[in-house]
């Protein structure tokens, strides 16, 4: 099977599959516990790109790849993916509020 | 168009029958039967959407069970939830169609699925990525004597090919 050995090669390669395919490609997760592993396959029955971990790390990067897929599918695929960043700091902004008043 | 009693076997082999029946005659009704045909089969596997939580809690069940042994598998795909037939009337009527994230769950005994439009994706998005940081726990975690080696042997060849140090953030 085609595993991709790089994580942003993976990332980048898919989201371009994707973005020349909207409607056949999908993005599919496997998680077993019992064996700690995690395989990841983004095809649109042409072509299939899969990546495989047993990385805590890399489940973190894949969070983020959930995200950019959320975000493509349900906006569409010419979504400008700069702007899903740029939500998530907006997200994480707000957090550090009222630091400065309390004395 | 076609006559429903409620064995699932008599309505399916109707259908088809009728199928075959159009499949000489014009393609517009043979893609109405189709259409019919997928009805009947989702209405009796109850192939039926959930709504966002309802799935979410199911997922969440999904994982527990499959702790000592399974799979569990997610899939994520760009879907209008609409058949050709549907299509192209919306088409020819001059419509944008909508498209939403079709996502599917299963541990091989059991399937869910749920479709999440732009406005609720980010809500989705939270709650899904919660459940994932929850169950995925058995993945290695990367230990510090690793680390350690590792920036070792970093540094040493990076002595040995530049001769300034690269810095370690």
């Amino acid at each position: 099977m085609v595993y991709i050995v790089s994580w942003d090669e993976f990332v980048e390669q898919s989201v371009q599959l994707f973005r020349a395919d909207p409607e056949s490609t999908r993005y599919v997760v496997k998680y077993r516990h019992c064996d700690g592993k995690l395989v990841l396959k983004v095809t649109d029955n042409k072509q299939c790109l899969k990546f495989k971990t047993d990385q805590a790390q890399e489940a973190k990067k894949m969070e983020k790849l959930n995200n950019v897929f959320f975000t493509l599918m349900s906006r569409g695929p010419d979504f400008d993916l700069s702007e899903v960043n740029g939500k998530e700091q907006m997200e994480t902004q707000p957090v550090k509020k009222g630091r400065g008043r309390k004395q | 168009m076609v006559p429903k009693t409620n064995c699932f076997r008599l309505d399916l082999s109707l259908a088809l029958w009728l199928c075959f029946v159009f499949s000489a005659i014009r393609e517009r009704e043979r893609e109405e039967v189709f259409d019919q045909c997928l009805r009947i089969c989702k209405e009796y596997t109850s192939q039926d959407l959930l709504q966002l939580d309802p799935f979410l809690n199911e997922l969440t069940s999904m994982f527990e069970k499959s702790k000592e042994k399974g799979s569990v598998w997610v899939t994520l795909k760009r879907s209008s939830l609409k058949s050709k037939l549907q299509k192209r009337k919306l088409s020819a009527a001059g419509e944008s169609i909508e498209y939403r994230c079709l996502i599917r769950a299963t541990d091989a005994k059991k399937t869910i699925s749920t479709s999440v439009g732009a406005k609720d994706h980010l809500r989705f998005q939270a709650s899904y990525a919660t459940i994932l940081k929850a169950h995925m726990t058995a993945l290695k975690k990367r230990e510090r004597k690793d680390r350690k080696k590792s920036t070792e042997a970093e540094k040493k060849e990076a002595t040995s090919t530049t001769t300034t140090k690269p810095k370690k953030l």
